[in-house]
């Protein structure tokens, strides 16, 4: 019953937002976000309750149990507690950015998942320079965190702060450079393009470098362990989150989580060949191959302890940019 | 640059207690450490000067909460040497395993705190709590407590170890000898690990011997100095024990050094299992008036599992005049700022972590 209903709802969503009508189209593009917005937040409460299950049992301990079969409302308890308490602003804090950080940036991930096609038919709109955008859009996430930190005016979310820039110049560039790899071979900056390129071969297959150095750069942009030095608990108390109130709070992790989906759906797509497969429907692969690539983050997470930023900028200057190089140069062979 | 001064502490995640470390930062780089202890000082040294001398164990396992029933030890041993009493032979063996046992939980805890300091997500503390609680399974089996045993009594035990003591401890140190392999699988051939711990919080030999560190952090500096070892009490001479020591004085040292001696004290207790003779291992009963001291002087030290520990005893007959206790955490917790000197931020709490400090201990 249900997942008729569904289908039936993901059908109708795409013969509306492919209706020639504009006033229809637009208002489908709506009601899309919506469903979005539901969809983000099932698979953040989701991802959080899983995460807190599996490295549990990596530790041999149970996780949540007591709220709801197998603990699964605890997030949702967790979730009113934290909503509950007092909202307070420190007095040293810069207010206005202070508060709209954390908005912005829940705003901006929004955004940019509503830009992804979920199937072939499921997408808000089908941009030529779709791809483009999303990184150009990417790569103000961590500005937005270093105003976020900056303007706290706590000392752990200074030095938070000036990681935070550390990271962006390590990283971002052989992100960018193995996604160049990516458009050689593609031909094309549209996503929808990306996928239907990889109808016959998954792009992983083709560059296995480029799909490395993407995911470790995509670790590093999601702030997940190794790379969580923005919030290293043990160093920096909670980094850029130190001073902030519990709401706040609540969004940052709702923050964490969909930046979580959109960095797995990002790799599901432009590595693993996004909605193909047979059988079901385009959207439950993509989101299935999201969610095993988020699952591969958090036994990283379990196992590994974290680095220090200045041999993470080593690491992205000696390792990753080489590598990106190289993946650049046999994606120009392969495409010859 | 203009210098940052951050106030760590006393409540952070990874100051192990209640320490304050005002910390001078360069950007990232450490310039000068200062630690500020004392908030857990509850003066037992002066409380012993008020009290029996078989009332003040219970304040002594408060001082090192970790290993309580080594701190407990060390003072019980420190009166019988004022008294006179000799410790038979069961009941120094049997204090030896104890001691083996006590030194093997605190050495898993300590691994677990490191692991979490290093920022890994509790893993490796529960790996290591979940074995040490099997170890305080154990001693609880043989004294009644997880925790605070108060275990000692002149000359020897509160009770006898149970009859299936020696076997539960026989298949628990089988086992433990199995998972520390594991640990060690977990952390060490992780790269990352070993980039946070390899030549990271150099303490050389000279500064280590000038500072007066103790205990793993000083054998971890290249100098092979164990109590156990170089002035053997209870049965240490006549088992084959070797001391643990490495040269390069870094955090993976330590590291190296504490996984060692958790092997070492696992061989160390299946073996006095092996030797222990028969016979009562009971201590005198308790009693708060007993014969008069007859050194007024008595100092002993012991290799407790942070370092060596000493007291220093000097008796009113019936009771302490004066107690004096060299804390090794204190003295390791001072080389902190030179061994913290010019290292990253991050590597300060990696460091801090591998001096094993239980601040109980530090401001006593």
């Amino acid at each position: 019953m249900l997942i008729g209903s569904v289908s039936a709802l993901i059908n109708m969503l795409a013969n509306g937002l492919a209706s020639k009508n504009p006033f229809l189209q637009s208002a489908y593009v709506v009601v899309y976000a919506i469903c979005i917005m539901v969809l983000i937040s099932i698979f953040a409460y989701f991802f959080g309750w899983i995460e807190r299950k599996v490295i549990a049992k990596a530790q041999y301990r149970h996780g949540p149990t007591y709220v709801g079969k197998f603990g699964i409302f605890q997030n949702l308890a967790d979730l009113v507690k934290l909503i509950a308490k007092q909202k307070m602003v420190p007095g040293n804090a810069d207010r206005v950015p202070f508060i709209l950080a954390p908005i912005f940036l829940v705003s901006l991930t929004i955004f940019m998942l509503f830009l992804l096609p979920f199937s072939s038919s499921l997408q808000a709109t089908n941009m030529g320079l779709g791809m483009l955008i999303i990184f150009v859009l990417i790569g103000f996430t961590p500005l937005l965190l270093f105003v976020a930190a900056y303007s706290s005016g706590n000392k752990y979310a200074d030095v938070s702060a000036q990681r935070s820039v550390l990271m962006l110049l390590s990283y971002e560039l052989p992100m960018v450079i193995s996604i160049a790899a990516v458009f050689l071979l593609a031909k094309t900056y549209s996503i929808s393009g990306i996928i239907n390129a990889q109808s016959h071969l998954w792009f992983i297959a083709l560059m296995p470098i480029g799909f490395v150095v993407f995911f470790i750069a995509m670790l590093a942009e999601l702030e997940r362990p190794p790379f969580d030095l923005r919030e290293a608990d043990s160093e920096l108390i909670a980094g850029w989150l130190t001073d902030i109130s519990a709401p706040y709070y609540a969004l940052s992790l709702f923050l964490d989580y969909s930046r979580m989906f959109l960095g797995s759906l990002l790799i599901a797509i432009i590595f693993l060949g996004g909605w193909e497969g047979p059988a079901l429907s385009g959207i439950i692969w993509l989101v299935g191959k999201a969610f095993i690539i988020a699952l591969a983050t958090i036994l990283i997470r379990a196992t590994t302890v974290r680095m220090r930023i200045d041999r993470i900028l080593r690491f992205g200057w000696v390792w990753l940019m080489p590598l990106s190089l190289i993946n650049l140069i046999l994606a120009y062979l392969i495409m010859r | 640059m203009p210098l940052t001064r951050i106030n760590i502490g006393p409540v952070h995640p990874s100051t192990h207690g209640v320490c304050r470390l005002v910390v001078d930062l360069d950007g990232d780089t450490v310039v000068k450490v200062e630690p500020h202890c004392g908030f857990l000082h509850r003066g037992v040294e002066k409380l012993v000067e008020n009290r029996m001398f078989m009332q003040c164990p219970p304040y002594m396992e408060k001082l090192d909460y970790v290993a309580p029933m080594s701190v407990d030890e060390l003072y019980v041993s420190t009166v019988e040497k004022a008294l006179g009493v000799e410790v038979k032979e069961p009941a120094a063996y049997a204090r030896l395993i104890l001691l083996e046992l006590q030194r093997l939980a605190s050495h898993l805890f300590w691994f677990g705190a490191t692991c979490n300091d290093l920022g890994q997500m509790f893993t490796g503390f529960m790996w290591g709590f979940r074995d040490r609680d099997i170890v305080l399974k154990l001693l609880e089996e043989a004294t009644g407590q997880r925790m605070f045993y108060v275990n000692m009594r002149l000359g020897g035990l509160v009770r006898e170890l149970p009859p299936d003591f020696a076997e539960h401890a026989l298949s628990t140190m089988e086992y433990l000898e199995k998972r520390i392999p594991a640990y060690r699988n977990l952390v060490e051939k992780n790269p990352i690990f070993n980039e946070r711990m390899k030549g990271v919080g150099k303490l050389s030999r000279s500064d280590a011997i000038d500072l007066g560190v103790a205990g793993p952090v000083l054998r971890a500096s290249g100098v092979p100095y164990d109590v156990r070892k170089d002035v053997p009490y209870y049965a240490y001479s006549a088992l084959n024990f070797r001391a643990k020591s490495a040269s390069e004085g870094d955090n993976f040292a330590r590291y190296m050094v504490r996984m060692m001696e958790m092997q070492e004290s696992i061989r160390l207790v299946k073996e006095a299992l092996r030797k222990m003779p028969e016979g009562s291992a009971m201590g005198m009963p308790i009693k708060l008036i007993i014969p008069k001291a007859k050194n007024r002087i008595a100092m002993v030290s012991r290799e407790n599992p942070r370092g060596e520990e000493m007291m220093y005893l000097v008796a009113d007959p019936e009771k302490a005049y004066r107690l004096s206790i060299r804390a090794p955490t204190f003295i390791n917790l001072a080389a902190l700022n030179r061994m913290a000197e010019g290292c990253r931020m991050a590597d300060l709490f990696a460091i801090f972590s591998t001096l094993d400090l239980v601040m109980a201990d530090v401001d006593r």
